[in-house]
């Protein structure tokens, strides 16, 4: 880091500007700016509608005048188990335990469907099923990548992971959410220094051999797609080819996070107990620091002795000397510094840490790199926020780096497109279809809404409701759009092929951490315990944690996660993709994991009769009641002989893991 | 291919069905508006079942598929097809030029220690360690200006695979993959092997990127034989296979009735047959893996050993339909000898050899040679000169070369290449393409080109950009078409 900063501004001394002088960049044309992203949200008003009485929430009006205008009707209310266990998965990404379905369905309160939200709401569990849609935008791993022989581990990235189930469980407001991940730093914290961990959002990207122009570039791309929506990393070697970002505000970003270093020692979030077990660990910690200083006393104190040797050693310029053994000795050091972070990643006494940003000591000035060529320096760039965002004359960023400014920026009621990128993000998460289909671009080349009024509407109430993400939900939740049965409809379905409009719901299927979690929920498996380091996923004896604490090696991700579309932790992911392998149906036919959790799942089963047993497997797996023919195939299926290792009842419960009704939430 | 799928000619099949039916929905949207858009679906027909069914290229092409044989670690051109007699000319001394610049220092000319002949009709000159290699010689393009721009494992390799050194970028596996589908829904599309475990830079050899998953390499480790241990979850270690149908059948019966009240939905239909595939794939795939069912002549062609067998495997994959296979030599990097490069090489030439050699007439005999294409290269090759010694990097032997990215060789057979020719050269010494030069930007425009892609226009539509295997670089060498 300061090698390059160092490079940079010698390089802008000795060569000649090789691009205009003006900072000022081009005026944004009058078109860009009337863009629908680019205009202010402003709340839309309600449009009339003949059928007042479908109304459940406001957002209902712009989906039913929408539907209205092209003829069509929305579909029936779906029936209360299916709204039940959509609702259960949508917020906590678990199936209803059976006496919770049973409670919910013969709940005869009016409010009945209010209250089953609010408890969801409140569970822990919500967090971790929302804060994992977030990582996703996050690009969060566990690991480096590819680091030579660095050790690859981040070993506090959980604390990340942690603060963002945090932050939705405590519904911290979305606003206060992006400042902390950017410059929690900046923030009057008090005592509490539990916001540090958010800047996580910025470091714990992939670390590409450590190139700081390709780390830097991670970490604008995240800021700008994952909160505005806009692809600004476009505009890395020339001004961007449709949006109006010329590549001067790419640098201004790029000299923000120039600016911000990574301290060495960040503070602990959490005072260590003291106790036996901390004082070994700290003990085995400063023994492997020592080493690394021991090393580099002798070696320059043999050094200074080869310089004294008669004959060739006086002979030899030390910086000859030196360049000999650097390579020697960087190998050295490495493997003493990879001990250092080995022992931090891999003891659970590690006292957290967050992973954190700081200004850098010296402020330096920003220049564009032409071409996107770090040897090729160009004209210096003020560090401010973006053009097409600001008002024609642009103040530079005053404090620092800029990263509150630049924080400030996007979390701001004058911004148009991070409450409209938001509140996308969530409905297409309840809905499994955004309105704006290109979530993370929001740029001229983007997907421009079916019904834009519900857009603004949404953006603008949600910022009303002081950017709270929970009521966001509720909005949505409790409106009858959303409470639609996802039933096909042949004439509906010819109108508008792509339910753009939402005249039903979207049959969702469960990805792969709402699977794996629902196994081990019905196995009885699960362990609710929240929080912590990542765990082990993959191999036996197989973890009851949930998905989410899975720990994710960016270098080499376990094959399953992508067999089942797991985001790739690479760079921020707009969107999922859903795909049908036959890898995926692999897993669930012969893997171990899936074996133990049928066997699971039939030790729980009491009853004797066996009619009794398939009744409560149904009511474990389902959440509902088996029928009589479903008992009589179940009987026929059970009639056949023990295999060595598994019982008929334990192929039996797989059988009902694999199937289409498990995995699809109607 | 997929004998399950059913489609209602009296219908026309609309787009949103199309695409549950191409068993991918949300974000497969921008992926088959995009394929549309490049030319890529040639007939809904066609794409009607899931991201992998074979759909065809921008343009007829001779090739329509890949096997890469890869000598990871950077085999040393000037000692397998590269020879220069002026390094025998000048051996112990300084070379008449300065040296260039490559990872580590190096000093005078080093002459190969192996023989060069020359083989076949063409009468192209190979080194005897690849001397069943070359007797396919008039089979193959030897490209001998090759460059690439850092004299580094890692950025290298990623520059081979990606098109990039650092950045995440899909792999050629996978963007071959994505272009074409593959010929057998049985199988993985692309597949890397490499026994005994990863090469450098690991799995991002052959990632998808921004691709979907489905298009990544699947990784097998070559050094076992047990199909179990070779592609994860392919055998149930506690069911037998009747039992296991019996479970299947059932399974049909739930999901028919599931089904039932759930109409037209694609996605449910998708996930219906995947398991019917998934049951073949058991099948097919410890059978396509399984060289002892090749006649004993043919193995013994391709001779003993790991290497052999991997390269038969490669053989068996493509000719069940696998679109991309990618042969790894071994885990780390074999290739990389900065010391001792006449034991070195010769033990890993033997090592491939002869299986390479049978692996070229082999696909002759069968008819397979002109629409597969064999690549033979590694990510770089090696200096002309000896390595000087380095604490804590070589042995200081003084009998290895160093890489060296300014030039080097690959050769590429079958599938539309124009056999028995050498195209471009390196300066006297065999230190840097000075002739023809061919980027390793232009050999991936050349290798989409002999698919039926024009790379400029085969692209992906992600963050706001159109991505490229060839970013914004690459020129097809035309005078090495057929």
């Amino acid at each position: 880091m300061p090698t390059f900063r160092f490079f940079a501004v010698v390089l802008s001394i000795t060569l000649p500007v090789a691009a205009s002088a003006s900072a000022e960049t081009a005026a944004i044309s009058p078109e860009a700016r009337q863009h629908w992203a680019f205009r202010r949200v402003h709340c839309p008003p309600v449009p009339a509608i003949k059928d007042a009485a479908w109304l459940r929430t406001p957002l209902d009006a712009f989906v039913l005048s929408k539907l209205e205008a092209k003829g069509l009707r929305p579909s029936p209310e779906t029936d209360r188990a299916a709204l039940i266990r959509r609702v259960y998965f949508d917020l906590i990404g678990l199936p209803p335990p059976p006496d919770e379905m049973e409670r919910a369905r013969n709940d005869q309160r009016p409010d009945w469907y209010e209250n089953l939200v609010e408890r969801l709401l409140a569970s822990p569990q919500y967090g971790e099923r929302w804060a994992r849609h977030w990582l996703d935008v996050a690009r969060y791993a566990d690991s480096k990548g590819y680091v030579f022989t660095e050790e690859r581990r981040y070993p506090y990235a959980y604390t990340y992971r942690d603060y963002v189930v945090a932050a939705f469980n405590n519904d911290l407001p979305y606003d206060q959410f992006i400042v902390q991940q950017l410059a929690a730093d900046k923030l009057p914290l008090g005592a509490d220094k539990g916001p540090l961990a958010a800047m996580g959002f910025l470091t714990l990207g992939r670390r590409f051999l450590n190139s700081q122009p390709d780390i830097i570039d991670d970490r604008i791309d995240v800021v700008t797609r994952g909160l505005l929506g806009l692809t600004v990393t476009c505009a890395r070697c020339h001004d961007h080819k449709f949006d109006p970002i010329p590549t001067q505000d790419y640098y201004s970003f790029y000299g923000v996070f120039a600016n911000s270093v990574e301290p060495k020692d960040p503070p602990m979030l959490r005072p260590p107990e003291a106790n036996a077990a901390y004082a070994a660990f700290e003990k085995e910690l400063k023994a492997r620091e020592e080493e690394i200083t021991r090393l580099k006393v002798t070696r320059t104190a043999s050094r200074i002795v080869g310089l004294h040797l008669p004959g060739t050693a006086v002979q030899i310029p030390l910086a000859a000397v030196n360049r000999a053994f650097q390579r020697a000795d960087r190998d050295k050091d490495r493997a003493l510094q990879k001990r250092v972070e080995q022992w931090k990643a891999t003891s659970p006494l590690a006292p957290p840490r967050p992973m954190m940003l700081e200004d850098a000591p010296h402020i330096n000035a920003s220049h564009v790199f032409v071409r996107g060529n770090p040897g090729n320096v160009g004209e210096e760039v003020p560090r401010r926020f973006l053009a097409i965002l600001s008002p024609d004359k642009r103040e530079p960023f005053h404090e620092g780096s800029g990263r509150l400014e630049l924080a400030k920026h996007i979390a701001s009621n004058e911004n148009p497109l991070t409450a409209r990128v938001l509140v996308n993000r969530v409905w297409a998460q309840h809905f499994g279809q955004c309105l704006v289909r290109s979530p993370s671009n929001f740029g001229l080349r983007g997907d421009a809404p079916a019904n834009p009024e519900l857009l603004d509407y949404l953006a603008w109430r949600f910022m009303e409701d002081g950017w709270s993400i929970k009521k966001l939900h509720r909005l949505i939740l409790l409106s009858a759009t959303y409470r639609q049965s996802s039933e096909d409809n042949e004439a509906k379905r010819k109108i508008d092929p792509d339910n753009s409009l939402f005249w039903h719901m979207n049959r969702q299927r469960l990805d792969f951490e709402a699977l794996r979690d629902a196994m081990l929920a019905v196995a009885g498996r699960l362990e609710p315990n929240l929080g912590g380091p990542a765990v082990e996923l993959t191999k036996e004896p197989f973890s009851g944690r949930r998905t989410l604490y899975g720990f994710i090696d960016r270098q080499n991700l376990p094959g399953i996660f992508r067999t089942f579309d797991f985001a790739c932790p690479d760079t921020h992911s707009p969107q999922r993709f859903i795909t049908t392998v036959p890898q995926q149906a692999l897993f669930l036919m012969n893997s171990p994991f899936v074996v133990e959790q049928g066997r699971r799942v039939v030790a729980q089963l009491h009853g004797e009769p066996t009619e009794a047993r398939i009744r409560h497997l149904y009511q474990l797996t389902y959440s509902r009641d088996a029928t009589d023919e479903e008992i009589a195939m179940g009987k026929q299926f059970l009639a056949s002989a023990a295999d060595a290792k598994l019982s008929p009842w334990e192929r039996y419960a797989q059988v009902l893991l694999l199937s289409n009704e498990f995995v699809f939430v109607d | 291919m997929l004998p399950m799928t059913s489609i209602n000619v009296d219908r026309p099949v609309t787009r949103r069905e199309l695409l549950h039916r191409s068993g991918m929905g949300m974000g497969a949207l921008a992926l088959t508006g995009l394929m549309e858009h490049a030319g890529l679906l040639t007939s809904s027909a066609a794409a009607a079942t899931n991201p992998l069914t074979p759909r065809g290229p921008h343009f007829p092409a001779k090739a329509k598929r890949v096997i890469h044989l890869f000598m990871n670690g950077g085999p040393s051109h000037v000692d397998t097809f590269d020879p220069k007699p002026s390094l025998t000319k000048y051996a112990g001394k300084p070379l008449p030029r300065e040296n260039l610049r490559t990872e580590r220092r190096t000093g005078a000319a080093f002459a190969s220690p192996f023989k060069f002949k020359k083989y076949g009709k063409s009468g192209i000159e190979v080194s005897e360690i690849f001397a069943k290699t070359a007797e396919s010689v008039d089979d193959i393009c030897v490209i001998r200006s090759m460059h690439a721009d850092v004299p580094n494992h890692e950025p290298s390799l990623m520059l081979m695979n990606c098109g990039d050194a650092r950045q995440i970028r899909p792999s050629m596996g996978s963007w071959v993959t994505y272009g074409l589908g593959s010929d057998n829904q049985n199988l993985p599309g692309f597949i890397a092997m490499c026994p005994n475990g990863y090469p450098i830079q690991e799995s991002q050899n052959w990632q998808a990127g921004f691709l979907p998953g489905v298009y990544q390499g699947t990784y097998i480790d070559t050094r076992h034989t047990d199909i179990e241990k070779l592609i994860e979850n392919i055998k149930n270690n506690y069911t037998s296979q009747p039992e296991q149908r019996r479970q299947l059948d059932l399974l049909q019966q739930l999901n028919a009735r599931h089904q039932q009240r759930r109409q037209n939905d694609a996605q449910i239909e998708a996930r219906i047959q995947s398991f019917e595939l998934a049951y073949r794939m058991q099948m097919e795939a410890a059978d396509a893996f399984d060289v002892s069912k090749e006649p004993k002549h043919i193995r013994d062609m391709y001779g003993p050993g790991t290497q052999a067998r991997q390269i038969l495997i490669a053989r068996r994959l493509i000719e069940r339909g696998v679109r991309f296979v990618q042969v790894w030599h071994g885990e780390g990097q074999p290739w990389d000898s900065h010391d001792d490069i006449e034991v070195n090489h010769r033990r890993l030439a033997q090592q491939c050899d002869q299986a390479i050699g049978a692996l070229l007439k082999d696909l002759k005999q069968r008819g397979l040679l002109d629409d597969t294409l064999v690549i033979w290269g590694g990510e770089f090759g090696r200096t002309p000169t000896v390595e000087l010694p380095t604490p804590g990097a070589n042995q200081g032997k003084v009998n290895g070369r160093d890489h060296n990215n300014h030039g080097f060789t690959m050769w590429l057979a079958g599938g539309g290449v124009k056999g028995g020719t050498v195209y471009g050269a390196t300066d006297e010494f065999g230190f840097a393409a000075v002739e023809n030069k061919v980027h390793v930007h232009d050999l991936h425009a050349t290798l989409l080109h002999l698919l039926g892609f024009d790379h400029e226009k085969f692209t992906y539509h992600y963050a706001g950009r159109d991505f490229r295997l060839t970013d914004v670089y690459g020129r097809v060498v035309r005078d090495i078409l057929a």
